[in-house]
Order: structure tokens, then sequence, then C-alpha cells
């Protein structure tokens, strides 16, 4: 309240100013534009940059950036980056700085050539390297803005200050917002001189909460300006702010390992039921998760070239099912050709499936190359910005979600279903159960399937974070066999438990070590485990358990 | 028959390896690299000699074989660096002043003597073993288990060794040697002594696990193979029997990995990765496991054919591995050994016209 109070006065007094320059930059700057001789044009420039009026910066800064272009005798100047066709968006410079629209109020787009370039000779342009730091708080790229007003710390100039509140007036980029108020807020507590307005500045400081504010806060504690009663407020405003930022990170950790844990549960939930089911350790279940991914990227690929869509999100609507279905297939194929033999020859399938993911990320690496990445959904970039130090990005969102959906698919498929009993009863005792008439090899068959299936699904997932490369899956495929491990052999709850759990102790022990150091850790503390229950958190009880 | 057949085997395997290629060398028809190529193949037959007392005779799977062997290695490459940077007049090898180190490392401490390190490259890989064999035997983890637990143990030390904080040279790994024990390795002379005793100590190695699996202790490891129950239902500790060979195979590694040392000049934490482990228990499975014979034929012949197929098509050698890992699993079980048999089997079959009796 108190602010925003000042700033009105600020404006107020300042106005009669602005509107007796307003006028000879009217005219300055049409002298710009069609100068009737150099030298004119030359003392324009030094005259607007003398003024130093707000409204004249963004002409000023598209002069700085040789940017500066004529539509229809209208100063105008156009983004950093062209919008896909070469083309670009416009922006009117004075008085008013705004985007151009065409009639039907969408943003006007054209190709730079359709634009009439004002050259303005590397003399004149030096004129304004006094003031290029402002300049930039007008800047079209958000990122320069950020960075100009983080230049501005410690600045007490009056006229420089109003520059800066006349470029927050127009500030649309929240980054940029923070950083500005945090200078202006503090330039204005190390002007006031009461303590209610120096305390009102601590608390707006506060509420801002820029990154750079504990420190700020502590410096002007230290420094104790005024008295030091406001002094000790700001302390205790810092210590206050770093608590909750600690508690932020506490959440922001949790999520992390939420989403390491749903990931882990994602690629282990198949390898699971596969090892329970059939007695197999598939080493190639990682390849079927790079398997997954690049059908992702494939399906990208014939949706921006072959079908021509440049920019949409269906391509990845479409990639879920279809890596499911493609790794699922490449693993019914392999279950046919090579693990069939294999049943309840866990050793062995180690060593083999191990041959056949030397194989497919070989072919993988002759097919695709090194490197490949898979462009983010527009839907899932950026993130859930719960406040201004927490942010949870919305594709981990979706990979919580994801897997959820998935676990809840494969409990109903294992509870719910005929093919859930069958395969329950074959995970128990195959020859009891063929005996009873259950066809084993099809049910085996069918399990591997939704088994790489799942793995798939995970890698198209997996592209939503990370770049798609032949062995990605060996990333993944010691540690979702820890998982299987610790949860016990075939057990939904236990691959879940132990997928969280571990995921959980990853960030929490990556917090305390170096990531490196909290993997050795969690290894050793599974070993520990081990000892306490060998057969996994959920042992099969009663005379089945003895082999 | 079968007697002889074997003498005639290690006679020619001597004859080749010990007469034919040092002669090769010495009339110049053979070069020194091949000799020294040779040579460390030798090491690796030492590694598969403990593999397959541990996996081909007991049932363990143990993926951290790779691990064991490393440590011998970089035993070895830790004294000859410090014996290169004295003899440089330096108090620090080269890689530690780039990360900026005062001091000696108190684990670098010992590697000054060439004693101490001949010791530590033992000690350390064998009380290792027996930790972790402790550790998992006692829970009574095994098969599938033991697999994935020692290959996570695996990635979880080839981790560390990648740091530079380790002070063990990060992913450059230890290189650049000039000397072992006053010799210098770049000498032809040294690069054939060294062969000769790769060879030595992979002849005793093999007589020595040859003993081990013909006595009462090895009858009673492959007891254990066939049925740990069993075994331990007949006041047998077979937690005591597993260890003990879980260490013996360790230090088999260990010796393997300290001679292979001086020949290739370099040691990278990329020689105990998760494919490295893998690919030392497919020498033995290709040869032919619970057959010494066939952990060092399979530990050569697989080394000998990556070296001919990666010069000759590169992009096609994981294939052929790929390959030869599922062939083998699915249609020879019993590896290269078992291949050869089963065609001697047949053969003579035909010849006597005997009936074929199984064993």
């Amino acid at each position: 309240m108190n602010t925003s109070l000042r700033m009105l006065m600020c404006c107020f007094l300042l106005l009669p100013l602005f509107s007796a320059g307003q006028d000879s930059a009217s005219i300055y700057t049409a002298q710009l534009l069609q100068p009737p001789a150099d030298s004119v044009r030359t003392q324009a420039i030094g005259r607007l940059a003398a003024l130093r009026i707000p409204a004249t910066f963004p002409l000023l800064m598209a002069i700085n950036d040789k940017k500066l272009y004529l539509l229809d005798q209208k100063a105008v100047t156009v983004d950093s980056k062209p919008t896909g066709e070469g083309t670009y968006r416009l922006y009117s410079l004075y008085p008013d700085n705004t985007l151009l629209t065409n009639s039907s109020g969408q943003p006007l787009l054209l190709p730079l050539s359709a634009l009439k370039t004002v050259d303005i000779p590397r003399g004149d342009r030096l004129q304004l390297a006094g003031i290029a730091p402002l300049l930039n708080l007008f800047s079209n790229d958000a990122q320069k803005r950020t960075l100009a007003y983080s230049q501005l710390k410690n600045t007490g100039d009056s006229a420089t200050l109003s520059i800066l509140q006349a470029a927050l007036a127009k500030e649309t980029n929240a980054d940029a917002l923070r950083t500005g108020k945090d200078v202006l807020y503090a330039a204005q507590l190390y002007k006031a001189t009461t303590t209610a307005n120096a305390n009102a500045y601590i608390d707006s400081i506060g509420d801002n909460w820029s990154d750079n504010a504990p420190v700020l806060l502590r410096n002007y504690a230290k420094a104790g300006f005024l008295n030091q009663e406001t002094a000790h407020y700001a302390a205790a405003k810092a210590i206050s702010l770093e608590k909750r930022y600690d508690s932020l990170q506490r959440i922001q950790n949790f999520f992390s390992g939420l989403s390491l844990g749903s990931i882990l549960i994602l690629i282990a939930l198949g390898l699971s039921i596969v090892y329970g089911l059939a007695g197999i350790i598939n080493m190639a279940h990682g390849e079927f998760m790079m398997i997954g991914a690049y059908t992702t990227y494939c399906t990208q690929v014939f949706f921006t070239h072959t079908l021509g869509i440049p920019q949409t999100d269906i391509f990845f609507l479409c990639a879920l099912p279809l890596s499911f279905i493609v790794a699922g297939a490449m693993g019914w194929i392999l279950e046919r050709l090579v693990i069939r033999h294999l049943y309840a020859k866990p050793l062995e399938s180690l060593l083999a499936t191990w041959g056949v993911s030397l194989i497919l990320i070989q072919t993988a690496r002759l097919l695709f190359g090194d490197l490949t990445a898979v462009k983010t959904p527009q839907l899932l970039s950026g993130g859930w910005q719960v406040s201004p130090h927490l942010t949870l990005p919305y594709n981990r969102i979706f990979i919580i979600v994801l897997t959820l959906i998935m676990v809840l698919f494969t409990y109903l498929m294992l509870f719910r279903t005929r093919l859930g009993l069958q395969i329950r009863a074959v995970t128990q005792n195959r020859q009891m159960s063929a005996c009873l008439g259950i066809e084993t090899r099809r049910v085996a068959s069918i399990t591997f399937f939704i088994g790489s299936g799942l793995a798939g699904l995970a890698g198209c997932a997996i592209t939503l974070i990370g770049n798609v490369v032949p062995d990605m899956g060996q990333t993944y495929i010691v540690d979702s066999f820890l998982v299987v491990v610790t949860g016990g052999v075939g057990k939904l709850a236990g691959t879940i438990f132990s997928g969280l759990g571990i995921g959980f102790f990853t960030k929490i022990s990556e917090s305390f070590f170096q990531a490196v150091y909290g993997k050795v850790f969690i290894l050793l503390f599974i070993m520990l485990f081990m000892q306490y229950k060998p057969k996994g958190l959920f042992p099969d009880k009663g005379r089945i358990a003895e082999d | 028959m079968k007697t002889n057949n074997n003498t005639l085997l290690y006679i020619l395997f001597i004859a080749v390896f010990a007469i034919l290629l040092p002669a090769g060398y010495l009339s110049g028809l053979l070069s020194v690299n091949t000799i020294s190529v040779w040579g460390r193949y030798f090491c690796f037959a030492i590694a598969a000699l403990g593999i397959d007392l541990i996996w081909g005779y007991t049932g363990i799977l143990s993926m951290c074989q790779a691990f064991f062997f490393c440590l011998g290695s970089y035993g070895i490459a830790m004294h000859l660096l410090l014996k290169k940077t004295a003899a440089a007049g330096a108090v620090l090898p080269d890689f530690m002043a780039w990360n900026k180190i005062e001091t000696l490392p108190f684990f670098w401490q010992p590697f000054q003597s060439f004693g101490w390190s001949l010791v530590l490259c033992l000690l350390i890989p064998a009380v290792f073993a027996f930790i972790v064999g402790f550790v998992l035997f006692r829970s009574r983890i095994k098969g599938v288990y033991m697999a994935i637990i020692t290959q996570a143990l695996t990635l979880a030390m080839w981790l560390i060794f990648l740091r530079n904080e380790t002070n063990l040279g990060g992913t450059n790994g230890l290189t650049d040697f000039s000397t072992i024990l006053g010799f210098p390795l770049s000498s032809s002379s040294v690069k054939l002594g060294l062969y000769m005793i790769s060879f030595a100590v992979l002849c005793g190695a093999y007589f020595c696990c040859y003993r081990i699996t013909h006595s009462k202790f090895g009858r009673v490891l492959q007891a254990i193979r066939d049925s740990e129950s069993r075994v331990s239902y007949t006041a047998y500790k077979v937690v005591d029997y597993k260890l003990a060979v879980f260490v013996v195979a360790a230090l088999l590694a260990a010796v393997g990995g300290m001679l292979y040392l001086p020949q290739t000049g370099i040691i990278t934490p990329g020689r105990m990765d998760v494919k490295a482990s893998v690919e030392m228990v497919m020498w033995v499975a290709l040869g032919g496991r619970g057959n010494l014979k066939g952990a060092v034929i399979g530990a050569l012949l697989v080394n000998f054919l990556y070296s001919i197929c990666t010069s000759l098509f590169p992009d096609s050698w994981l294939f052929i591995l790929g390959f030869l890992f599922v062939i083998t699993v699915l249609y020879f079980d019993k590896g290269f050994m078992g291949l050869v048999d089963s065609i001697k089997q047949r053969f003579s079959a035909t010849r006597f016209k005997t009936p074929q009796t199984t064993h």
C-alpha cells in the first residue's frame, strides 16, 4: 500500500517534467526519422539521450540494436528471433511501444524484406553508449531486461529510479519483474527515513522474495542504516525467508524423488512381472525402453516431416500407445525366438538377453546415430509455479500421473481379469497350472508383450526429460533390477514400495552427499536390508517359498 | 584315452605359446606387439579361471570379477606411476598436480615400494571379496539376486573410480608409465619377459585350479552348485566354502589384472563397467563353464576374435558378440568345449560303431 502510494506521488511530481519533455521528444523523433541533414539527426539523438524520457527508450533501444525499421512512415522494431517461417513480430516505438496487430487482432507477422531499414551511422549510435544500461530495460528480450535490472543494483540516483519505475510499470515477465522490484525496493529502503517506512520496504522485499532478498536484507541489517529496530527487523525477515526457502527445497526434493521413483516403477513393473512369471532376467528390458523412446522420436519425425504438421502435441498422444505396441511387439518376437527356450534358467537368460541388448543397441546406433532428442510437447513444457521458488515441471507431473495410471491398469489386469488370474497361477506354480489346463506358453508370451510394452511406455515418458541415445536403457537397468530385488520378485506392491523408496532415498542422499556417493550409499543400504529380508519386502509365505 | 587326450592338448598348448610364438618373434616373423597382445590375453584367461571356479564349479554368478581385476591393475599402476614421478624428480603424479592436490593421499603412500604394492594388490581384493561375500552369503543371497547385487556393486565402484576426487585418475585412468623394477616397459625384451611371466602364471593358475577342482574341496563346490540345500543338510558349512572360493576367484582376477597392466600401459574405469563385467562371464560361457580348459580357451578365443573383428569390420563386432552370446546360451550349453566333446563323441561313435553313451 505504502509503496504504491509513494510511486504514485513520484509520478505526480514528475508529470509536469515529462509533459514538457514530451513535446520536444516528438520533434526530435520526427527529425531523427526524416532528417533534413545528417547533422540534424546526430543532434536529435544526442538530445533524446540527454532528455532520458522513458517513452523514447524503446526507440533509442532499437537504434542501439540496429533494429530500427519503417513501416508506412512509422518507426517499428522486430523481435530478436523470427517466428518460424522467417517472419517477425513487430512493435511500434513512439509515442507508445506496443505489439502491432492485423485487422483480426492477431499479431502482425512480416518478413524483414517488407520493412524499410533505417540506417543510423555508428558515430550517432555511440552517443547512446552512456545510457545503454538503461536502454536495455526496454529491450524485447526478457533475459536482457532481467540482466539490465540487476545491473542497476546499488544506484541511488532518483532520475534512474524514475526510469526504473517506468520500465517496471510495463514489465510483463515474472522473473524480470521480481528482479526489477528487488532493485527498486532496495534503493528505496536505503533512502527511507522513518522506521515504519523502512519496515514497509523490508516487507515488500520479503513479499517479492527474489533470490537475492536474504543477502540484501542481511547486508542492510549489518549496515544498521536507520536504527537498531529496522536492522533487527531486516535480519529476522532474512532468516524467515531462508527458512521458507529450505522447506520449499525439501518439497522440491520430495517431488524429484517421487518422479525418479515413478520412472523406476514404470520400468521395474514389467521387469518384475516377467521375472516372476517366467524366471527370466531380462537384461534387454532397458532396450525395450530405448525402442519406446525411438518410436516416440520416429512419430515426431513422421508428424513434422511427412505429414507436415509443424507444431502440435498430437504426436505425443499418438506416440504413447505406439511405443507400447512397438516395444511390446519386439518383446513378443524376442520371447518367441530366444526367451522361450530359457524358462526357469535365470542365469542363462541373463547372458542371452545381454547379447540381445548388445544387438539392439548397435542396431539403434547404426539406424539413428548417437544422439537425437524429442521435442517436449508445448502442453508439457514449463511448470506449475506453486510459489516463486517452487516450480513443479509439468513433464515430471505427467510422468507421475502416467505411472499412477499404469500401476492401476496393471493392478486391474492382474487381479480383476481372467488373464491376470492365469498369470498369477503360472507365477506360483508353472507345472501345476499347466496340469489345470492353463496354456502356460500363451500366458507367458502375452505377459512378455505387456511387460515389454510397459518398458516402451517408460521410454516414451523419458523422452520428456532426457535425450534419446542408443544405450539409454543401460542407465536404468541396474537400478530397476535393484527395485525388483528389493521389492520381492513378481510383487506389484513390492515394486511400488521399493521403487518409491529407492527414488526418495536417492534424492535425499543426493542432497547430503554427491550423486555418486549417494548411489554407493543406497547400495550399501540395500545389502544391509537384504540381510534382514533376503527375499525382498514382500516374500511369499508358506511352503512355496522354499526352492 | 582321456588322460592321453588331455596330455596331448597341454603339450600342444605349451608348444604353441611357450616355444612357437617366442621363436616366431625371435626369428622376426611376428612383431613384438603380437607377443604383447597374447600376453594380455593370458591375463584375461587367468581371471577367467577364477570366474570358472566361482560360476562354473560353484554356480555363483559373480559380476564383480572385473572390479577385482581392476583393483589389481590399479595397484600396480599406482606403483609404476609413483616410480616414474620419483624418477622425474616430482613429488606428485601429473594428474594430481592438475587437480591441485598438495600432498600424496595416504592410500598412495604404501605403493612407493614394489613389495608392498604386490601385497596390497592381493590383499585389498581378497579383503573386499571376503567382506562382500560374508555379507551376501550369510543372508543366503544366491542365484539371480547375487548376480544383480554384485553387478550393482561393480557399477557403484565404477562410478567412484570415475570421480576425480578419489585421486585415481578419474575417467582418464592411470597411464604413461616408464619402467617396472628399473626395466623400461617399452623395450621388446621386457615385453617378451612379461609375456613369458604371464604364460607361466597362467599355467600355474591352471594347475592350482585343477588341483582345487579335483580335491575334496572342489567336490563340495560342485555339490553346492548342484544342490545347495542338500549339502547344507549334510552338515557342510556352505557359507565357508562359498566364501573361500569367492576369495580365490577374486585373487585370480587380481593377479590377472596385475600382469595385465604393465603390458597395456593404461588402466581406466572402463575395464570394470557393466559391459566389461558381463563380457568376462561370457568368455567362460563361450568356452564352456565348469571346464577349466574351456575358460582359458574361451578367454583367448573371444579376445582374439575381438582384435580381428574390430580391425576388419568395426561396426559389426557388437552384433557378432551379441549373436555369439545368444547362440551359445541357446544351443551350446557347455560352450566351445562341449561342442568339441560332442563332435568327438559322434566321430568316435561312427568310427567304432559303438552305441553312444551318456556320461
